[in-house]
């Protein structure tokens, strides 16, 4: 697959106005757009420790700080460390009968950093229970997060009292009897509150206290010889980012980042378009609405060489990868029409400021169709409308034209057993034989002409780009409609020739 | 948001804190202690397979595909959390790039759509782990020194010193002398230059330092480094490079300024009254502020230059520092994740809709936010 997704010298323009391969880009059954990844929203799916395949539900990963509880980075070469067993002698050496102990250590086996370099006792069990070291300030932090805290809150709350004495409009108990309310308590025999204004303060730690003398400059630097091995780079001490030791003997064992699975969703539909499955052992997806299931893909068979304001022979390949017949026509494509259909919706829009589009959605509602209706339901409880931003102009530039041709011609669906058939092509399409020079199953080689410009130098990039429209099944059942419905899809393809080799 | 998120995560949101710095980045969630990490403040560019610093844009629109790729990373990989409809509390300097910080509240609330950002400035809130409210606040970290002396909460802005004297000047100041001694050794990488400066070299004393300018020292230079060069080639390091790189700090350039004076300058312009507590109360922050001997030295420098008729009307006669309960490269972010775990996120922070009102963020410099309502 690699020459496929390598290269990118066929590029598909996605909504957002962005060049990718067509194996980078979504295409939104929902809203039938193309969408990349710069364009969709992507959220966070499950944790799971890349190391042991172990899931961890998120409130369990945000307890041990997204690191895994069981394994271990080398703090030395971050490569993981694997657990070592090794036998030492009995407890006491008298007993005949004693039998030699198993314990484990850590070691590295890319760099041979083990836990007992740094002296960790070896454990006598498997997992571990490795010492975990703490913040020495920690309790004095708490203190004062405690205290800000409470400075804050009183603030806010003095604040709204505030606000709640402005509101006040109707004359109170006091200025009717001339009896406030903490003489009535008195008297009924009720316990007096107290003041709010005279809450107790919250309980305020020392402030730091500033010293005359500080760390001096270590003597030993002037006049021992520096072992690099000794001394830990940035790279260690910054993966420790709370102990940040300067020397080796204090490095110490790291618990091993999680990572994440991720799924993609549309920003204007809130559809997703990609979905994986939870269990991180599958590289399986639930929902994948990828570009290349959904929009033929083009590929370069071969051009003839390229001469600055010559035409030369351009051969195309299309595929069809759907289950549905599709027909092709090739429309000229216009960088401008983009700018102007942006600025007829800025018009249209007069809340807009700036360059941003500011499609206010509706959440969707319960009732709405969608595929997943369980992450809907939860969605319509916390999820906002997203944002969609203004598509930015294609920054290409177009050196080359490419003559049109007026024809158009069919695609058969994908049948993946006529792959093995070598029994010919029985369908009867009609082509257009000077348009379409070769066919079989669901592919077809079409011919068009390309001129680059003249005032082009040679060793120049040629790029050329034509509009697709291609016929799009969309197989979504809705409650309105029952049947797959047909649509005509537009989506721009610039195609990188190579460079010029001479002029005319 | 799936539903397996737990219903736990809605109701108590995640504060992501992030300092992003000109050469490290900090990022973690508040009411923590420490950050989750520190890493370099660069992205690898999709298109050419560079690796680029953020800072290293060429106009708005290249720093925003630049942020995006950057914040998209700290929060699929470091995070580890969706940004959409999540709080995000930004430390930034005082003397941040106005296109800096607009951009980044673009892309954090148009492109990740972030419930609510609070900006803090570095220099006001690394005060929040010593509970003082007035100090003296020296930041030296990648591009440039700066001192801002905050009182009584406020950070007083017309004070501010800034000198280009901090890691970057070290490291060309490391590369020149470098190749100056080892021969045919032309060019070193940028994270090389920072790897040998961390691990070998160090701020001298004063007394060695005005022994070593003198024409002919009379002193044993610390000893030689042999530095292995990819591999197979080897760098000498000589002991007094170790020594001297960081004496650009304190050399005083051709308007008289280095480091010493910054904080003075900064002291003369406050308020009498306020001179002897900010002498007597300096924070200093910032990774290179790390380096061994740094504090030693400028608590020396300062001294020296008190002598000096320029400073003969400050009345100072000691100053003190503080020490803060974190390593000096991530003071601030500490700050910040104390700050936003309080209630003050609500009350201060800029929400979405605030923010797509207007299209731009508070900033001190604009008049606009700075008027006076009575």
């Amino acid at each position: 697959m690699s020459y496929i997704i390598g290269s990118d010298v066929v590029r598909y323009a996605c909504t957002c106005g962005i060049l990718k391969p067509i194996s980078k880009l979504y295409f939104c059954r929902h809203c039938l757009e193309v969408r990349c990844g710069f364009c969709v929203c992507h959220e966070v799916d499950s944790h799971f420790c890349g190391k042991c395949a172990e899931n961890l539900p998120s409130s369990e990963a945000r307890l041990k700080k997204n690191r895994c509880g069981n394994c271990y980075d080398c703090p030395s070469c971050h490569q993981q460390l694997t657990t070592r067993a090794a036998t030492v002698g009995p407890k006491n050496p008298e007993d005949p009968k004693a039998t030699p102990r198993k314990v484990f250590y850590l070691l590295c086996l890319l760099c041979r950093w083990s836990s007992r370099d740094v002296g960790i006792p070896d454990q006598s069990a498997v997992s571990g229970g490795w010492p975990e070291r703490e913040n020495i300030h920690a309790n004095r932090l708490q203190e004062i997060q405690d205290m800000y805290k409470g400075i804050v809150l009183l603030d806010k709350q003095q604040k709204l009292e505030k606000d709640k004495k402005k509101q006040r409009r109707y004359m109170s108990f006091t200025d009717r009897t001339g009896i406030t309310a903490s003489m009535l308590r008195k008297r009924v025999g009720l316990p007096d509150i107290p003041h709010p204004l005279l809450k107790p303060k919250p309980k305020e730690p020392e402030p730091a206290v500033a010293k005359e003398d500080v760390e001096e400059l270590p003597e030993e630097l002037l006049t021992k010889p520096v072992n690099l091995c000794e001394v830990t780079t940035m790279e260690q001490r910054l993966v420790q980012p709370e102990w940040q030791p300067i020397t080796v003997e204090k490095l110490f064992p790291i618990h091993k980042q999680l990572s994440v699975k991720r799924s993609q969703r549309c920003r204007s539909c809130e559809h997703n378009v990609s979905k994986p499955e939870y269990n991180p052992n599958s590289i399986k997806f639930k929902i994948q609405l990828f570009a290349c299931f959904h929009i033929p893909e083009v590929r370069i068979v071969t051009v003839e060489p390229l001469r600055a304001g010559k035409t030369c022979e351009l051969l195309l390949k299309f595929s069809n990868p759907t289950q549905h017949q599709t027909v092709i026509t090739f429309l000229p494509v216009t960088l401008e029409m983009e700018e102007t259909k942006i600025s007829e919706q800025v018009t249209e829009d007069k809340s807009v400021v700036d360059d941003y589009l500011l499609e206010k959605k509706q959440p969707l509602s319960l009732t709405g169709t969608g595929s997943q209706p369980s992450s809907l339901l939860h969605a319509s409880l916390s999820r906002q409308p997203s944002i969609t931003v203004k598509p930015r102009p294609i920054a290409v530039p177009v050196v080359a034209d490419i003559t049109i041709p007026t024809s158009t011609f069919i695609l058969p669906p994908r049948d993946d057993a006529a792959e093995y058939d070598d029994s010919g092509d029985t369908h009867n399409i009609q082509d257009d034989s000077k348009l379409v020079i070769w066919r079989k199953s669901n592919k077809a080689v079409v011919k068009l002409q390309v001129t680059p410009k003249e005032d082009l130098k040679i060793g120049d990039e040629v790029v050329a780009g034509f509009t697709m429209q291609h016929i799009y099944v969309n197989t979504i059942t809705t409650v309105d409609n029952k049947e797959p419905q047909k649509c005509e899809h537009k989506v721009k393809v610039f195609v990188t020739l190579g460079n010029l080799v001479g002029s005319e | 948001m799936p539903l397996y998120e737990g219903i736990g995560a809605i109701t108590d949101k995640l504060v992501v804190v992030i300092d992003i710095g000109a050469a490290y980045t900090k990022l973690g969630f508040s009411g923590e202690f420490s950050p989750r990490c520190i890493i370099r403040s660069e992205v690898k560019c999709k298109d050419t397979g560079r690796v680029r610093n953020i800072r290293d844009y060429e106009n708005a629109q290249d720093l925003y595909d630049l942020l995006v790729d950057f914040v998209h990373m700290l929060y699929f990989k470091y995070a580890l959390l969706s940004p959409k409809d999540r709080p995000v509390v930004i430390i930034e300097s005082l003397l941040c790039p106005t296109i800096f910080r607009e951009t980044l509240a673009k892309v954090l609330f148009c492109h990740y759509e972030v419930s609510m950002m609070l900006v803090l400035p570095s220099h006001l809130v690394c005060l929040a782990p010593l509970a003082v409210d007035t100090a003296l606040v020296l930041d030296v970290g990648y591009t440039e020194a700066i001192a801002i002396p905050v009182c009584h909460g406020l950070p007083v802005i017309h004070a501010w010193q800034a000198l280009p004297i901090a890691s970057q000047a070290v490291h060309g100041n490391l590369k020149t002398l470098l190749t100056a001694c080892n021969t045919g050794i032309n060019s070193i990488s940028e994270w090389t230059i920072e790897d040998i400066k961390v691990r070998c070299c160090f701020v001298t004393t004063q007394k060695r330092a005005q022994e070593f300018s003198k024409a002919t020292p009379e002193i044993t230079t610390c000893l030689e480094v042999k530095y292995p060069l990819e591999g197979s080639r080897t760098l000498t390091i000589p002991g007094k490079v170790r020594e001297t790189v960081y004496e650009i700090f304190f050399e005083e350039d051709n308007d008289h300024q280095c480091m010493s004076t910054m904080i003075l300058d900064a002291i003369l312009k406050v308020n009498v009254d306020l001179r002897i507590k900010l002498s007597e109360n300096i924070v200093i922050m910032g990774g290179t502020a790390m380096t061994p001997g740094f504090k030693n030295r400028l608590k020396d420098e300062l001294y020296k230059q008190l002598k000096s008729d320029r400073y003969s009307k400050l009345k100072i006669t000691k100053f003190k520092f503080h020490s803060p309960p974190s390593k000096d490269n991530y003071t601030a972010w500490l700050g910040g994740a104390i700050y936003g775990c309080t209630e003050l996120l609500s009350m201060k922070g800029l929400s979405r809709e605030n923010y797509l009102k207007e299209n731009r963020l508070p900033d001190w410099a604009n008049m606009k936010d700075n008027l006076r309502t009575l």
